[in-house]
């Protein structure tokens, strides 16, 4: 026997489940017809308190640092949406939702820095796909790439579907994103009936996935927002069908993500048979067909995701995925501030 | 401590005391003299405007681009001199000894 890799067998007590900040991206907050026009509340993700407000014309989401940057109070706690803006209760200064000061009720002049810059830190937030969508950044940089278009959602025609679902995993989009690529899963955890070839490709914050060779194709827009298309042959025509499983993770904190999906088809004829067929596509992604002995992720990948933590040196072998170059591409989205800027 | 000759609003001459390293805003508010210093060195709040005699102009820091969006602000309401300065802006050294301000107009 040669020397033992003491490293191997202990490095298990340095793990963390979550050694990662909170990526940036753009992310899901609310669905839009949750906030009405003049309503304002606090919200918590991205590892912090936000204040979400709507202009009292329905227009324009804000979403901002709680702390009025004039004495520090909480402008979710007894502030209001005026007009275009949000009103901290303590002096009732105003900010629009960029985060300039617009008003300050009692001031002769106002602070030069008002007309330079935003004075509350606020996410870049628009509204696409029936949702309110913000960018995160810790450096507060502006959003590095723009939400495609998913004719799914924003067609106004030809798709349906209403289901749509929420779950929370103790760990980071990052170690849940993680099991895209590790296809060799899908046979052991979800019982599929063998480790589908997977085709990965990277364009800078856009991933590509092909598994089971156009069986299922996804594109990831950075973290928070993943496209998956089931295609699959409806027996009773031959004709190929897909459905369409949208998912959008918020980082709650760094370490526990609020996974969010819905899940969309065409909007075929009542009592067809490809409806009957894409509602049961439907059905497999959530891990709830009759009949099949495949294991949703609702109900697996949880209990792995909840109790794992990450192995930054994993043993892998020569049936696994492409997972370390998964994760060199997630590497982008972890930017830090320079300390010496704040 | 360097000294400082003041010319307040009423027209009095003064002088204070003031303290190496802090603002020569301090040493005018804590002489009541009528300047607030209200923000505190923050170029935020333009209550510390003073007129500064030609002499000594030359000897204080370049205006940062802060001060000099406050004065052009507080232009608006009352006269703005070549030698306007935010007092709060001018650390206090022993090259300032004697040094001699006339506290502008407030802003009413």
């Amino acid at each position: 026997m040669g020397e033992m890799n003491l490293k191997m067998l202990l490095e298990s007590q340095t793990l963390q489940r979550a050694p990662f900040p909170v990526p940036m991206g753009w992310y899901f907050v609310d669905y839009s017809e949750n906030l009405k026009p003049g309503e304002l509340r606090n919200i918590n993700c991205f590892g912090q308190e936000w204040v979400l407000f709507r202009s009292e014309d329905g227009a324009k989401v804000g979403v901002t640092d709680p702390y009025c940057p004039h004495l520090g109070a909480h402008i979710g706690h007894g502030g209001k949406v005026c007009g275009e803006h949000v009103r901290c209760p303590f002096h009732h200064w105003e900010y629009d939702v960029n985060g300039w000061c617009k008003k300050i009720p009692y001031a002769k002049l106002m602070p030069p820095v008002t007309k330079k810059q935003a004075v509350l830190r606020t996410l870049p937030t628009i509204e696409k796909y029936g949702m309110i969508w913000s960018w995160y950044h810790p450096a507060c940089e502006p959003p590095a790439w723009e939400l495609p278009y998913i004719p799914e959602l924003e067609d106004a025609t030809g798709y349906t579907g209403k289901r749509r679902g929420s779950w929370t995993a103790n760990t980071c989009i990052q170690e849940i994103a993680e099991n895209g690529p590790d296809v060799a899963h899908l046979k052991f955890l979800h019982n599929a009936p063998m480790i589908p070839p997977v085709e990965v490709s990277y364009d800078g914050a856009l991933m590509n996935i092909d598994i089971g060779r156009g069986y299922i194709v996804g594109k990831s827009y950075g973290p928070g927002l993943n496209v998956m298309r089931f295609n699959q042959k409806n027996p009773a025509t031959d004709q190929p069908i897909t459905a369409t499983m949208i998912s959008y993770t918020v980082p709650v904190t760094h370490a526990q993500s609020q996974m969010n999906m819905c899940f969309r088809h065409v909007d075929y004829a009542a009592g067809s048979s490809e409806l009957a067929f894409t509602l049961k596509q439907i059905d497999h992604m959530i891990g709830a067909a009759e009949g099949e002995e495949s294991a949703g992720f609702e109900s697996v990948d949880f209990i792995v995701w909840n109790n794992k933590r990450y192995r930054p040196n994993p043993l892998l072998c020569d049936g696994d995925g492409p997972i370390l170059q998964f994760r060199k591409w997630f590497k982008q989205f972890y930017v830090e501030v320079d300390p010496t800027q704040v | 401590m360097p000294e400082v000759r003041v010319k307040a609003r009423d027209g009095s001459d003064h002088i204070v005391a003031a303290t190496v390293g802090a603002p020569l805003m301090e040493a005018l508010r804590d002489g009541r003299l009528g300047i607030d210093g209200t923000c505190g060195g923050a170029c935020s709040c333009g209550t510390c405007h003073v007129y500064i005699q030609a002499e000594w102009l030359d000897r204080l820091p370049l205006k940062s681009s802060d001060e000099t969006m406050m004065l052009e602000a507080l232009g608006e309401f009352v006269p703005l001199k070549d030698n306007s300065r935010l007092s709060c802006q001018i650390p206090v050294n022993d090259a300032l000894e004697g040094i001699t301000v006339e506290i502008a107009p407030a802003v009413e």
